[in-house]
């Protein structure tokens, strides 16, 4: 057994906090989470399966760890939520006793605690240093003079001629405003084609998500406390999150940051999108002729159980012919593209992710659509590889309603230096 | 100094470990690896996890892999516990005196699908869920379904001979796993079955090895590969469940419908009174039912549709004849479909005074003959209650019993008792408690003819004491086996009374 740097206080706080729903785990020990994960799919070591993440917990009141013990499996985390829904305990007995297995809560709690006793990986510390200093994620890399931060939040809209400002905002997520442009620019000229009234933020900074995701807790909500006081100077009451992983923030940490307080709308771009279809805003009339499959993204499916708006949006497109693969089999696919993986395992998220296009191979499509900017990169990486074309449904949604979107979808793999 | 293999192994074991092995990642000796490789499903004594943990643990790609950290071992004089899923409800792969845990989750690949001669090649590693998502793909599946169908590995169904929730039709492991390579405890890899090449599912020549190589708990070797049954995937399901007020009538219902000749019939499962009571109040799924309701039959047909339809007529009048009624579509599809999770979701129990506690789930599963069941079940069910008042740990979540032969459902039975168990609060006495709850359970299988264990394995204190009593002169035969394959005792030892054969 090793000793934790400090006084063991913040790890016995841990402990007494997570215990009970780790005992709820513990007790049942089944592991019908295994084989759901897609880490585990990968690594096939039984210490990155949820139930190691919960049984932890207990060793370490029992004396027998510490979190130094477990720090690198607590990274061999994708945050997705298939494990959650796959409890039994969940699935059965879950609401009947308030009792709902929280893996992810645990994860995330585990990395805070890495993050206070010193313990936080190296590229994790300096992708959240960079964040920090940028205000935006450095997800065009650190070497070079690259584009990214506050001087370029905004260069995206190029030509679009978007208000700042105003009652509802469209929210540009950091990979969508710096990586893969062409889906930022979607995703507002999909808005002004239905006359959709909207600006962007004033001083858009990172949503803060992706820190929380890997421990980073105070500048998480030093970042959300920013949006939220920018929110208000402009008289914002509406965002619109274009990204699952904004998303989950807005629509989890925030209210658990503020409380009462934090009475912003969210919306979810593919269930607004599907809406301004359904109500005839939106016409999508130029065909399509490819036979794509659709990626369900996890923090949609598995953690919002948003599955029906995308297929709804897919199916009104002319000439696209959709080779579906239901969301509950999709509780096991992923793209490793989260939590925070690619950055400390880029080589577990690229296995994920070229599982995932195997997936899409055998349905001999010619296109894998998302509806995550975040999956989109690694899932494009192993797309090139086996000759299937990767976009964002956003993407598609513009290019059938007639709009020339431009922007970039982005090629290079960004670096961080160790 | 030689290193007690329960706490670490000796250095030099460790370097020719990672020489064999000969990838990153595949020797692990830290805390977290050991800790997290200690237990399985079963209940576990926590407060003495560490006295469980192993030296070490490696994660082999290959058979030659096996064998060689087998045959260290023994040149070493060190325990060797394979580990497969590690959802086990028994103590099959806890490891007892430490040593090094073999764990074969990286084995998982298809090797070989024939849909000439129907077989599929697997590595022991391989969830049976996850391969029939491949084998969907040529309409076909391998029907070996338990309750924990999700997570549980071809490896351990092997060792474990285990149930199948069809097995009535389409027969358990042992029927439906054609043959198998495995590595002896001396390290030599050899491959079982009936006879003849590894797609031979019925032979006469030489003794029938494979049935020795199952069922020993991972105390006769460690699979490697594996040849399994492929079936045509059934046109049709159907299934019923039929509520009844007396446990008697629903006990007399099962008996009509598995001896009406129904070839399509997968399995019945009777649901007893205390089963019905914890669903009715545990089971947020559980489908309402009367308050009249004590005991319910589950039934199901598998075949073509045209076999199914008419079966599904007769089903219907003898599931009612003693009184049954039919609890609706709703039921019948759903709570079938969810099967597998229903029987794995006991995670919470009840103390004395109506309070939720979180409890291990422990499955007590004799095979019993039909006849004896009534009986069994009242004593069951009243050694269970006085534990329950005398220790305030344990819950009484009823009985389920289903059909527990291959290819033919009358017969004998799979009958289990649940028992929730509160970890947390176990200490050396509860802990006592406990095994002597689980040797009063086993004695009365005995008593009334029955075998300790249907699928579960007999590896605990409380029921590997009696093994000798049940094998009767069979147990003498079985330490000779023992002795001769595993002279230095390193195949996964303490496990059963195996521990004589070296006396």
């Amino acid at each position: 057994m090793s000793q934790s740097s400090g006084n063991g206080e913040l790890q016995r706080d841990f402990v007494e906090k997570w215990r009970e729903n780790g005992y709820n785990c513990f007790s049942s020990g089944h592991k019908f989470c295994r084989e759901v994960c897609p880490v585990m799919q990968v690594t096939r070591n039984e210490n990155h399966t949820p139930t190691a993440f919960h049984a932890n917990i207990i060793a370490m009141d029992k004396g027998l760890l510490d979190i130094e013990d477990v720090a690198d499996d607590y990274v061999h985390c994708t945050q997705c939520g298939g494990c959650e829904i796959r409890c039994p305990n969940t699935l059965f007995v879950g609401d009947f006793y308030q009792a709902r297995t929280e893996t992810v809560k645990v994860v995330r709690a585990a990395r805070a605690l890495m993050v206070d006793e010193g313990l936080d990986r190296d590229g994790w510390k300096l992708w959240n240093r960079l964040t920090n200093e940028l205000k935006n994620e450095p997800v065009l890399g650190i070497e070079g003079d690259r584009p990214t931060g506050q001087d370029h939040v905004r260069d995206w809209a190029e030509g679009l001629d978007l208000p700042v400002g105003g009652e509802t905002i469209m929210f540009a997520d950091c990979e969508a405003a710096f990586y893969r442009t062409s889906n930022t620019r979607a995703t507002a000229q999909v808005l002004q084609k239905a006359g959709v009234e909207f600006g962007l933020m004033n001083e858009q900074w990172c949503c803060g998500g992706p820190a929380a995701e890997m421990g980073y807790v105070d500048q998480s909500r030093a970042f959300a406390e920013h949006n939220l006081a920018d929110w208000r100077a402009s008289g914002v009451k509406r965002v619109i999150a274009i990204e699952p992983h904004d998303y989950i923030h807005f629509t989890e940490d925030y209210p658990a940051y503020f409380g009462e307080d934090f009475d912003i709308e969210v919306v979810q771009i593919v269930e607004l999108v599907a809406e301004l279809i359904k109500d005839g805003r939106l016409k999508l009339e130029h065909p399509i002729n490819k036979t794509v499959t659709y990626h369900d993204p996890c923090r949609l499916n598995k953690r919002k159980n948003i599955h029906e708006a995308p297929r709804y949006i897919l199916r009104s497109i002319p000439g696209l012919v959709l080779e579906d693969v239901d969301h509950v089999t999709q509780w096991s696919y992923c793209s490793g593209g989260g939590g925070g993986l690619p950055i400390e395992k880029p080589e577990i998220t690229a296995e994920i992710s070229d599982m995932r296009l195997a997936r899409a191979k055998e349905l001999d499509v010619d296109m894998l659509v998302s509806a995550c900017v975040w999956s989109e990169r690694p899932l494009a990486r192993a797309g090139d590889e086996v000759g299937i074309e990767v976009a964002d449904i956003i993407e598609l949604v513009a290019e059938s309603a007639g709009i020339e979107v431009g922007g970039s979808r982005g090629v290079s793999q960004p670096t961080v230096s160790r | 100094m030689t290193a007690n293999p329960t706490v670490e192994l000796d250095r030099a074991v460790v370097a020719d470990l990672e020489a064999i092995m000969d990838e990153p990642g595949s020797v692990l000796t830290d805390v977290s690896s050991r800790a997290n490789r200690s237990r399985v499903p079963a209940p576990f004594p926590v407060h003495r996890w560490a006295e469980h943990m192993p030296a070490a643990v490696v994660l082999p790609r290959t058979a030659e892999q096996v064998s060689e950290i087998v045959k260290l071992a023994n040149r070493a004089r060190v325990p060797v516990v394979p580990r497969a899923g590690g959802t086990g409800l028994n103590d099959g792969a806890v490891p007892l005196r430490g040593g090094i845990v073999v764990d074969v989750k990286r084995m998982n690949q298809i090797k070989e699908i024939d849909m000439i001669d129907r077989t599929v090649t697997v590595g022991p590693g391989i969830n049976m869920l996850k391969l029939n998502e491949e084998l969907g793909k040529y309409h076909v599946f391998h029907p070996d379904t338990p309750a924990s169908y999700p997570c549980s590995l071809v490896g351990g169904r092997i060792a474990c001979s285990g149930f199948s929730l069809l097995g009535s039709r389409f027969g358990h492991t042992r029927d439906l796993v054609i043959s198998f390579e495995i590595v002896l405890p001396t390290g030599e890899i050899i491959r079982v079955g009936d006879g003849g090449g590894k797609k031979i599912r019925k032979s006469s020549t030489g003794f029938h090895l494979k049935h020795l190589f199952m069922g020993h708990q991972g105390t006769l070797g460690i699979v490697t590969e594996a040849t399994l049954e492929l079936v045509p995937k059934p046109e049709a399901e159907f299934a019923a469940f039929f509520a009844f007020d007396d446990y008697l009538r629903a006990h007399r219902t099962v008996h009509g419908i598995v001896t009406s000749g129904i070839a399509t019939l997968a399995g019945t499962v009777i649901f007893d009174e205390k089963k019905v009571e914890y669903l009715r109040r545990d089971d947020e799924a559980f489908i309402p039912m009367p308050p009249w309701v004590n005991s319910v039959v589950a039934t199901a047909l598998y075949g073509t549709k045209a076999e199914v339809s008419e079966a599904s007529k007769i089903l219907m009048d003898l599931g009612r004849r003693e009184g049954g009624r039919y609890t609706g579509d709703e039921m019948a599809v759903g709570d079938w479909a969810s099967r597998h999770d229903r029987y794995a979701n006991p995670l919470h129990g009840r103390l004395a005074d109506g309070s939720v506690a979180p409890m291990s789930w422990h499955c007590e599963d004799a095979s019993l003959n039909w006849s004896v069941i009534p009986q069994v079940r009242e004593e069951w069910t009243a050694i269970t209650q006085k534990y329950v008042d005398r220790y305030g740990i344990f819950d009484n979540w009823g009985m389920y019993c289903y059909t527990n032969a291959s290819y033919k459902p009358w017969g004998d039975y799979l009958v289990e008792i649940d028992i929730g168990i509160w970890e947390e609060k176990l200490d050396d006495e509860k802990w006592a408690g406990w095994v002597d709850l689980k040797r009063e359970i086993a004695k009365v299988s005995l008593a009334h003819g029955g075998s300790i264990s249907s699928c579960h394995g007999t590896t605990r204190v409380g029921d590997a004491e009696l093994v000798p009593e049940e094998m009767g002169g069979g147990w003498d035969v079985m330490l000779k086996i023992k002795r001769a394959l595993d002279p230095n005792n390193i195949m996964n030892p303490g496990k059963q009374m195996l521990d004589q054969a070296y006396e």
